[in-house]
């Protein structure tokens, strides 16, 4: 500090008393981690479950990402590393995983760390009565694990899984004490316990959710930036639902960090200089509107790809989101592993092409409002919309309505409840349906497009391939791809996957899911955690 | 040989009619309770969709059939609805309002926890509320066009202001503007001024409308004539003689007002981040959470009805005259 000071003093004689205060603040905000001290987070949406294997939607994994360790890391270039297991093996069928585990590591319970944990964990995420749907959607493959010794686990699959690792480094999957997860699910939904940087102290419904430091942590992932125990001494995680309210609390310094910026108040972040914003695109499927393929009109790819050539997403995100989300062209997000940009440009906006297509298609003929006819009957698409869709979305179909209209296309916006929505898309009575899908494995290409999820899941359960997409030479490349270890080999089936997603007009995507973080100038060290761009605050300290 | 004057003692006749009156009313309560219970429950039953796949996330969740199963049968969602609805009711009498889909806690925890933050809410703005309205009616009132026209215009502007409108002026300029009060938040009594005033300030308005027409009336009465011949203050006068006798539309305002205040209180809990029935109630509607809709819906009908019961027991207490008319 002193020794910072020094060449400051000279500054001080020329500058105005204003901007030498400026410049003391720049020195304390690159000054090193200050232990203690309490950060309060506000975020919009409030976890219906602390335990990320119960349900599984993102503000539990945002949560969960401070208490629990996940047995592997995924850094920013998709590759994994250690985490709780320090090294494991494959079998060369692709059906077995024998991890190596560590052999320092506790919970914040007592319980310790070890193979009849990964089993207790895997288990528990595969169990019905957990009501999971995320980390137990990803672990369908999952057959059992044998304990080898106190510290080796083999975990078997019925099938192989490559994107095993991958789902495995999402927080989703996060390993808990297995003391704790012996308690009825409710109980662990409300005080769980892991072994990571923070842990949970107080759940005070509707408000917030308080953790302080693991003292005892020393199992750092190879991603972060400092090992040891978190530098916050207590974490305040509250829920203030109103984007406007949650901006302006951060600007008046009420928080520390704010999650979801309203990208309204993106440019007002910018020009404030006591914040500072963090924006990261999440991998996965971007932002869409997929085709029904299983019925009229867009069971023809000409009207697909017309219907896509005629949206100007360009230009309704730039009025609707103020240009601050980019467009998304393909079939999954830049943050992907073995993304390819090859595919960025093959929905560009292109209304001569658009009319071509139709005209090729048959629809030639214009009724009374202009719209194309085809014998008689008007090209019309159905979107829905439910009623917890985001205004700003709602508004982003009405510039696509807008659009469409000029090549003599009819988008009709149907709004109803989600319930409806859900009743709906298991009736595949739609001709659009809207959604996204965040995941950090291009195996995600499996699960909206795949055959085997064209069938519903369960009685009165709902297909996840809201697309009707059914092609076995697809099915077989994303097979192929989950039997192989090999990088480039990996990399080769999912280019061509993409490749042929992007071809047959399976969606319109519009843009990217993203995490975007406002920090206060109190906030330091702030990281979002690579395998989903997760808030992650082992590395934050505060200075107040 | 009893007591004669136990028959005769017309104060303990008053209480024995007010006890009549109000066992009737209790009476009448229960059955709207059932009945309340019994549309929500149909109503949200009969919705499309279905529950199961509401609880594991809805169209972006990917469970495995098994856990679509073993969902449905916990809940016993598997068994006809005229079943659910008997063993729901069976449950029900015996006060278990059973578990939240959405909470993973019992609905009375939830309604434990919340249901203080909004009790604290509707109560400070409904006291806010009559004070408002005894300063502006009390003081205003019969004192010509002018001031009196002016006042009956605010109080028709106040009376039209949209909850979550005057929240979000009320945020603008009291919490991030001048920064006397906290934006978001359930803890501290600052916190509670801003969204019990937003609440206030219509329902003052609609109040002070009956209060002042009825004001008025009173003053012109002769009675307030003697009082005033009797050498007693303007004030004195309007407090002590006149008040009593315009209370009794405001109060019975009062009583519709809960029902008006639980509303506006899920707007106000949503734009100030506060904890409280409201917004779980929005929530749970929106998770298509039965049991917590049910509930919530539940304790408050009952909250309007005993409001109800107890407005008219005031009635009763402010004019015996009532009670005669009734009896």
């Amino acid at each position: 500090m002193n020794r910072l000071n020094f060449p400051l003093i000279p500054l001080c004689a020329v500058l105005a008393l204003a901007g030498c205060e400026r410049a003391e603040q720049v020195t304390t905000r690159s000054d090193q981690p200050l232990h203690g001290g309490t950060l309060v987070y506000a975020t919009d949406r409030e976890p219906t479950c602390l335990d990320p294997h119960v349900a599984g939607d993102m503000p539990q994994v945002f949560v969960a990402q401070q208490y629990l360790d996940s047995l592997v890391s995924m850094d920013s270039d998709g590759r994994i590393g250690p985490w709780l297991a320090e090294r494991w093996q494959v079998s060369a069928d692709g059906l077995s995983y024998t991890f190596h585990l560590r052999r320092d590591v506790h919970f914040t319970d007592g319980t310790p760390f070890n193979a009849q944990a990964v089993k207790a964990n895997l288990d528990h995420m595969a169990d019905p009565k957990t009501q999971s749907s995320t980390a137990g959607g990803y672990i369908r493959q999952y057959r059992g694990t044998d304990i080898v010794d106190e510290y080796t686990a083999v975990v078997h699959l019925a099938t192989p899984y490559a994107a095993f690792l991958e789902v495995l480094a999402q927080g989703f999957l996060g390993i808990q004490s297995p003391t704790a997860l012996k308690r009825s699910r409710d109980e662990n939904c409300e005080s769980p316990v892991g072994s990571g940087p923070f842990k949970v102290v107080r759940w005070d419904r509707q408000n917030q959710v308080e953790l302080v430091r693991n003292p005892d942590y020393n199992w750092a992932p190879p991603t972060a930036r400092h090992q040891g125990p978190a530098y916050l001494e207590r974490i305040v995680w509250k829920f203030i639902q109103e984007p406007s309210v949650r901006f302006a609390s951060l600007q008046a310094g009420e928080v520390d960090v704010i999650e979801s910026v309203p990208p309204e108040s993106h440019e007002a972040a910018r020009r404030n200089p006591d914040v500072e914003l963090i924006i990261a695109q999440r991998p996965g499927n971007p932002t869409n509107g997929t085709f029904n393929l299983r019925r009229a009109p867009f069971d023809d790819i000409r009207v697909r790809e017309a219907f896509v050539r005629s949206a100007d997403i360009e230009g309704a995100l730039k009025s609707v989101y103020f240009g601050e989300f980019p467009r998304a062209g393909g079939p999954l997000s830049v943050a992907t592993p073995f993304y390819s940009g090859a595919f960025e440009r093959s929905q560009d906006y292109d209304p001569q092409r658009a009319a071509r297509l139709l005209d090729a298609a048959g629809w030639t003929a214009r009724d009374a409002q202009g719209y194309r006819t085809r014998n008689g009957k008007r090209l019309s698409a159905v979107v829905l919309i439910g009623a917890r869709t985001p205004p700003s979305e709602l508004t982003l179909w009405e510039q696509v309505q807008a659009t469409t209209r000029q090549a003599g296309l009819e988008l009709v916006i149907d709004q109803m409840s989600d319930a409806q929505v859900t009743a709906r898309q298991a009736a595949w009575d739609y001709d659009i349906r809207t959604g996204y899908w965040n995941t950090n494995t291009p195996d995600v290409l499996r699960i909206i497009f795949g055959s085997a999820f064209v069938q519903p899941a369960g009685v009165g359960g709902y297909h996840q391939n809201s697309s009707g997409f059914a092609d076995p030479g697809f099915d077989a490349l994303l097979d192929d791809a989950l039997a192989t270890q090999d990088p480039e080999r990996r990399r080769a089936l999912y280019l061509k996957a993409q490749q042929q997603a992007a071809s047959q007009y399976l969606q319109l995507t519009t843009y990217p899911q993203s995490t975007r973080l406002g920090l206060y100038k109190t906030a330091h060290g702030v990281r979002l955690e690579p395998s989903l761009a997760v808030t992650y605050l082992y590395d934050a300290w505060v200075s107040k | 040989m009893s007591d004669p004057t136990t028959l005769t003692d017309p104060r303990r006749e008053r209480l024995g009619a007010l006890a009549r009156r109000a066992a009737i009313r209790l009476g009448g309560g229960l059955l709207v309770l059932w009945a309340v219970a019994t549309l929500t429950f149909f109503a949200l039953r009969l919705m499309p969709g279905d529950p199961v796949l509401a609880i594991l996330g809805g169209t972006t969740g990917n469970p495995t059939p098994e856990a679509i199963e073993a969902t449905r049968r916990e809940y016993g969602l598997d068994k006809p609805l005229p079943v659910q609805y008997v063993l729901y009711l069976g449950r029900l009498v015996q006060g278990d309002l059973g578990q939240s889909y959405s909470q993973h806690q019992p609905v009375t925890r939830v309604l434990a926890e919340q249901a203080g933050a909004t009790l604290e809410l509707t109560f400070a703005a409904l006291v806010l509320a009559w004070l408002l309205v005894l300063l502006l009616t009390v003081v205003t009132a019969g004192r010509g066009r002018l001031i009196g026209g002016l006042a009956s215009l605010a109080e028709t502007l106040s009376a039209a202001l949209p909850h979550f409108w005057l929240g979000v002026v009320l945020l603008a300029v009291f919490a991030f503007g001048l920064r006397w009060f906290p934006p978001a938040g359930s803890d501290s009594l600052a916190s509670l001024v801003l969204p019990a005033f937003s609440l206030a300030i219509p329902l003052a308005g609609f109040i002070a409308q009956v209060t002042r027409e009825s004001l008025e009336l009173t003053l012109d009465q002769p009675f307030i004539l003697s009082a005033r011949s009797r050498g007693l203050s303007d004030l004195a006068v309007r407090f002590r003689h006149a008040l009593r006798h315009a209370l009794l539309p405001g109060v019975s305002l009062s009583g519709w007002a809960i029902g008006a205040l639980i509303s506006g209180a899920v707007v106000c809990e949503v734009i100030f981040s506060r904890k409280g029935v409201g917004r779980q109630l929005y929530q749970a509607v929106q998770l298509q959470d039965l049991p917590l809709v049910i509930g919530i819906t539940l304790v408050v009908a009952a909250a309007y009805v005993l409001a109800n019961i107890l407005v008219d027991l005031l009635y009763q207490w402010i004019d015996p005259r009532q009670q005669e008319a009734s009896a």
